[in-house]
């Protein structure tokens, strides 16, 4: 058994200096030389669910309302649930293992399924963040019309994406990045080289655990 | 090298700090802030390169690259505007199209054959006798040119790209560029100002003449750029060209890095809500014989080398001007220490009388109403003929430097490339912006203005318009902004001369081109009255200046020529890029952005030799023998492991699931049963095959299927859009990434499998065609079908990415005692044509239907036929004996396999082959072809042609499908 283990699409070349085994992933707490921030986190771990129903507003996941239009999402204790269109939410348990969070398992109804597997997931943290992105994509997020929590599903790097913009506050600000999952090397390697400039590094998940836990 | 003027403040260089270069092999110093024109300049060389058909020198002439006078070949690079780049230590710069040197071109004997090359000479003369012109073209081609570069060259350099938001964009970052930077941004709105110098200022940054109150242009455009750069809601972008504009205001350009930056050059995208088009003027050139002499350049030129760069241009010059700015220039440059020996303004009156004051005050001989006729020189200027304009009076003075400009003209090429329109104004003698793109407002001497006040309040105005359009602002404020324009000086009346009063056979019109007035006359009297038209038959304006020089003369010329009773006539059209710049810019980081499964790195570290196919890598081969024999038989008669992840791969649920399937694919889908796998179909209207896979049913109203890889990137789309009316309650999920698959093939495949799992998989418990879900070491889930596709045993295990692999390792120890093997993509191919399961895209085009390719057993006719996508043109094909076959064939005498693609012919083409091999199971080359239905019957005869085979030809004869194993046992077994 101890051979059997789950390998995240995202791989960064850092030192892990701290890690943590979890439902067969090698998580890495901490890397080393993180630096002072902006810093990229590989998040591909993290549960994630797609939702769809004719009547998807009319559902309430985990006891949460479904954001009325597409775009909007909500983030509440963890839980982050994205209205995508108009019979479709995705649902990132981004809390997932988190002291003081519980595990979100997969609701009895109908109309949910596991795609954690499908995508990379990965945040954005710190400041520059969105000088990294417009280098990478056309989204506009620092358009004063968007206010955080919302949604982007557009090309980054030229890849279809979900992107989250959880803050746009300064050095604080972060965002989550999804994209199909093969993508992983080039889109890793793609932010990395874009925010050299900005010295972002790749962080441990100890980094986005304290800063979601601030928002 | 040439002492600078170090005392003006409006110096960009720093003459204490000393750059070192290479020219023709020799070192040279410039100082920072050059550029390596001025550089160039300072250190004595006048000829900067050779015309591109004539070889007639080339010098300074507008210093903003607007011809190609200054091209030149920098650390191999080829026609870099040294005009407009910065010089940096160690660069090395050539001299390019010249035959010795620019000094001395061994081509220049060309000047003299002008007679030989008139307007359209190509297409006059070389075309008949035709054989002339291979042998002309090469002559030609290596006469002319600009820069030459090796297919291989690598391009040097850091190139990068960002895409910018804004609600304003600025292009240009002159006064009313300012102005309506600071109007936008105070409204709080996000403003992008572009300016393509490395400073801003534009048309005041230069200039010493007095703004107000004793402050100069100069002064106020400082005092400008420290308000815009104090405003945190402005980005600037200065050393930053805009190259296009386009629909919904999409502003491009590209940025040359300084020092400090990550990049050498970066193409920058800009989404805005509105834009202002500020860009202000260039010179209009002044059309004299030998105009484009060494020596002759315009005023700005003139002045820019002296306060800019601190060289005089000349020692001894004539102005031949039709501005003010010539008289400001003249009055600056002699304070300067510039000996000018005479004024010829075009103009005989409406001069600024504030300047001709300072004229006379100077002792400079100013005659109105003349212009240059003909410079004098054989490289450089060394005299100049001014002529009356009415040609009674002549004179002729020694010089070298004839400061030449007809006058100004608005720079438009923002306005019309995003679909606006330029409108000739008979006052200023320009073609004016008249009407504007949507949210596109324009500034300052776009608009013809000339005064400082003016073109200022014109940028507030604009900048207004602007916000207005983002929907800040009030038409108050944009009123009162108006009539401030209007109490302040309007347009200046321009000059309407365009060319001094000679023949034109050697003034040029075009200098990139070498083309003369003498061929825009050609031109006309062939017929050619339209610009556009003559544009191309000259060339006028197709070189890398893009039109800059010819620009609006060739419309004045042509009108003039015309005698046209107003000039009706507009500019030939510009078109992205606006200014030229480098491809690899445009590339910019080009990130390579593909798919890998899971197995990526470990199959490279067996030796995996991958090739892009579509969005993915794949490994092809495991190793060189691309013919994979190794790999081929070790499936065949072992077992071996294939990654496949890239199959696409779908979840549909829903109470409609069902009629979602029963609507795509061609087969009755209410058959599919649990725990087994239905291959089916999906056809589009036209009955054409597009795609093909398995569907399983994991419960009720839930199914899994497959794709194909090429086609899973429009497997929701082809659904949801064929069952949009329908109103059906289902989901659809991609989880093409989310699975991986491993393909274990072989006839010891069950051997290996069954020492990982837990449950039984014998033959009786886990037949053909079965579907099983299981769990391996109680962890990982697993998705296992028993398909053949390579017609041996074999499993196809769907895995959860992540666990790929560890079950993928788990098989390699398992299959250990085996010797199990990777095997690629071409292995894959092989083996599965050996056995004639096609692949769509491979044994199937555009054309191909569901009967074409033999599948037609798919196709269950008692389902409604309005209701399965395609069926109702299968029904209509059906008994169509014109459409191509799929056929199997072996080719006669043991001959090699032909390529995939080659031809079956007889008189005609009679169809293609689809995949061929040299089959090592087979001993023989099979393969299968599309071919006419009258050569499909079996034992019929097929010649195969190649590319470039000649009369050689490749035979086989149709013969039976599968090739291998006909019966299926093993794939059974």
């Amino acid at each position: 058994m101890k051979d059997i283990k789950r390998v995240s699409p995202v791989k960064l070349k850092s030192n892990p200096l701290k890690t943590e085994k979890r439902d067969n992933w090698d998580i890495v707490m901490e890397y080393a030389g993180e630096g002072g921030g902006p810093y990229l986190v590989d998040l591909s771990h993290k549960p994630r669910l797609d939702l769809q129903n004719a009547d998807v507003g009319a559902i309430t996941p985990f006891g949460m309302t479904i954001p009325d239009s597409p775009g909007k999402c909500i983030l509440q204790d963890g839980l982050l649930i994205n209205r995508m269109n108009g019979t479709q939410a995705s649902i990132y348990n981004l809390g997932y293992n988190l002291a003081g969070q519980e595990d979100v398992m997969m609701p009895d109804e109908t109309g949910y399924t596991d795609v954690t597997e499908s995508t990379i997931c990965v945040a954005i943290i710190g400041k520059n963040i969105f000088s990294i992105c417009e280098k990478l994509t056309a989204l506009d997020f620092m358009s004063p019309e968007y206010v955080a929590p919302f949604l982007f599903q557009g090309p980054f790097s030229h890849v279809p994406c979900q992107i989250v913009t959880l803050s746009k506050a300064g050095d604080d600000s972060g965002i989550i990045l999804t994209c199909s999952r093969g993508y992983g090397r080039d889109m890793i390697h793609s932010i990395l080289d874009a925010g050299d400039e900005f010295n972002l590094k790749p962080a441990g998940e100890n980094r986005f655990s304290d800063w979601i836990s601030h928002l | 090298m040439m002492n600078r003027l170090n005392h003006l403040p409006t110096l960009k260089i720093d003459t204490a700090q000393k750059i070192s270069y290479t020219y023709k092999g020799k070192s040279y110093y410039g100082v920072k802030g050059d550029t390596i024109a001025s550089a160039m300049f300072a250190n004595g060389v006048r000829i900067f390169g050779r015309s591109l058909k004539y070889h007639r020198p080339r010098g300074l002439y507008s210093l903003d690259g607007e011809c190609s006078n200054t091209c030149m070949q920098v650390d191999g690079i080829p026609n870099v505007r040294c005009e407009n780049t910065l010089l940096e230590s160690g660069m090395v710069i050539e001299e390019q199209n010249v035959k010795g040197s620019a000094e001395n071109d061994m081509m220049s004997f060309m000047d003299k054959l002008d007679w030989m090359m008139p307007a359209g000479f190509y297409y006059d003369v070389m075309h008949k006798p035709a054989k002339l012109w291979p042998v002309a073209m090469k002559q030609i081609r290596k006469a002319a040119g600009l820069g030459k570069i090796s297919p291989d060259f690598k391009m040097p350099g850091k190139y990068d790209e960002v895409f910018l938001n804004t609600d304003v964009c600025i292009i240009g970052g002159g006064p009313a560029g300012m102005m309506a930077a600071l109007s936008s941004a105070e409204k709080g709105l996000r403003v992008i100002l572009m300016e393509s110098r490395p400073w801003l200022g534009g048309f005041f940054e230069y200039r010493s003449a007095e703004y107000k109150d004793g402050q100069s242009l100069h002064d106020r455009a400082t005092e400008l750029a420290a308000l815009v750069r104090a405003q945190e809601n402005i980005r600037l972008f200065t050393h930053t060209a805009c190259v296009g504009t386009y629909n919904n205001n999409l502003v491009t350009g590209f940025q040359i890095g300084k020092k400090s930056d990550v990049f050498d050059q970066r193409y920058v995208e800009i989404r805005a809500k509105s834009v202002v088009a500020a860009a202000g003027c260039i010179e209009r050139p002044l059309l004299f014989d030998n105009n484009e002499r060494p020596g002759v350049m315009q005023i700005a030129c003139a002045l820019r080398m002296a306060k800019t760069y601190g060289q005089l241009p000349g020692n001894k010059a004539v102005f031949s001007i039709g501005h003010d700015l010539g008289l400001e220039a003249a009055i600056e440059l002699h304070d300067l220490g510039l000996t000018i020996e005479c004024v010829a303004d075009i103009r005989e009156d409406g001069q600024d009388a504030v300047l001709l004051k300072q004229i006379a005050q100077r002792k400079i001989p100013l005659l109105k109403g003349w212009v240059a006729a003909k410079a004098f020189g054989r490289k450089k200027v060394k005299k100049v003929r001014l002529s009356s304009i009415d040609k009674m009076m002549r004179k002729t003075l020694e010089c070298d430097l004839v400061v030449a400009s007809a006058g100004v003209t608005p720079v438009t090429g923002h306005i019309t490339v995003a679909l606006g329109t330029l409108k000739y104004d008979n006052h200023t003698g320009c073609f004016l912006p008249d009407q504007m793109p949507e949210n596109m407002f324009a500034a300052g001497r776009v608009l013809g203005l000339n005064d400082a006040m003016s073109i200022e309040a014109s940028g507030t105005l604009a900048g207004l318009k602007a916000s207005a359009a983002c929907g800040l602002g009030s038409l108050e404020e944009i009123e009162k902004a108006a009539k401030i324009v209007e109490m302040l000086p309007g347009p200046v009346r321009g000059t309407k001369l365009v060319t001094a009063p000679v023949k034109g056979r050697k003034s040029f019109i075009c200098f990139d081109e070498d083309a003369t007035i003498k061929n825009i006359k050609q031109a006309l009297a062939k017929g050619f009255d339209v610009p556009e038209l003559i544009k191309r038959f000259t060339a006028t304006g197709l070189g890398p200046g893009q039109g800059g020089i010819p620009g609006h003369n060739l419309p004045l010329y042509v009108a003039k020529c015309q005698t046209l009773p107003d000039v009706s006539i507009r500019p030939t059209n510009v078109r992205p890029p606006l200014v030229p710049t480098l491809i690899s810019t445009y590339a910019g980081t080009n990130h390579t952005m593909f798919k890998t499964t899971a197995m990526d790195e470990m199959q490279r570290k067996d030796g995996g030799i991958f090739r892009n196919i579509g969005v993915w890598q794949r490994a092809r081969y495991f190793s060189e023998d691309y013919a994979c024999k190794k790999e081929i038989e070790n499936v065949r008669n072992n077992v071996g492991m294939l990654d496949g992840s890239t199959l696409g791969k779908f979840r549909l649920h829903g109470p409609d699931a069902l009629k979602a399937l029963q609507r795509v694919y061609v087969s009755d889908m209410s058959k599919v049963k649990e725990g087994r796998i239905k291959y089916s179909a999906m056809c589009n209207d036209d009955g054409c095959v597009i795609d093909d896979g398995v569907v399983v049913k994991l419960g009720e109203n839930d199914y899994y299927f497959t794709t194909s890889t090429g086609r899973a990137g429009q497997t929701i789309e082809w659904i949801r859009y064929h069952t949009r009316y329908d109103r059906w309650d289902f989901s659809l999920v991609n989880l093409t990434d989310s699975m991986g698959v491993i393909n274990l093939s072989g006839p010891n495949a069950r051997k290996v499998l069954e020492k990982i799992v837990d449950i039984d998989i014998s033959n009786e418990a886990f037949g053909f065609s079965d579907y099983r879900e299981f769990k391996i070491a109680d962890t990982i889930p697993v998705r296992a079908m028993r398909l053949g596709f390579v017609g041996e045993l074999s499993y196809e295990l769907h895995v959860p990415a992540s666990y790929m692999q560890s079950v993928w390792l788990m098989l390699k120890e398992a299959g250990k005692p085996f010797n199990i093997q990777n095997f690629g993509v071409e292995a894959q191919n092989v083996l599965r044509m050996e056995k004639c399961h096609i692949i769509l895209g491979q044994e199937s085009e555009q054309r191909t239907n569901l009967l074409d390719v033999g599948l037609g057993f798919l196709w269950n006719r008692s389902k409604s036929e309005a209701k399965t996508v395609g069926a109702v043109a299968l029904a209509q094909a059906e008994h169509d004996q014109t459409r191509l076959k799929l056929v199997g064939f072996k080719t006669e005498n043991n001959s090699r396999a032909p390529r995939d693609g080659a031809l079956i012919v007889d008189q005609k083409v009679r169809g293609y082959v689809c995949t061929a091999r040299d089959s090592f199971a087979l001993n023989e080359a099979v393969g299968m072809a599309l071919v006419d239905a009258d050569l499909s019957k079996i034992g019929t005869r097929l010649e195969i042609y190649e590319d470039e085979c000649g009369d050689d030809r490749i035979y086989g004869t149709v013969v039976k499908m599968p090739f291998y194993d006909p019966e299926g046992k093993r794939m059974k077994m």
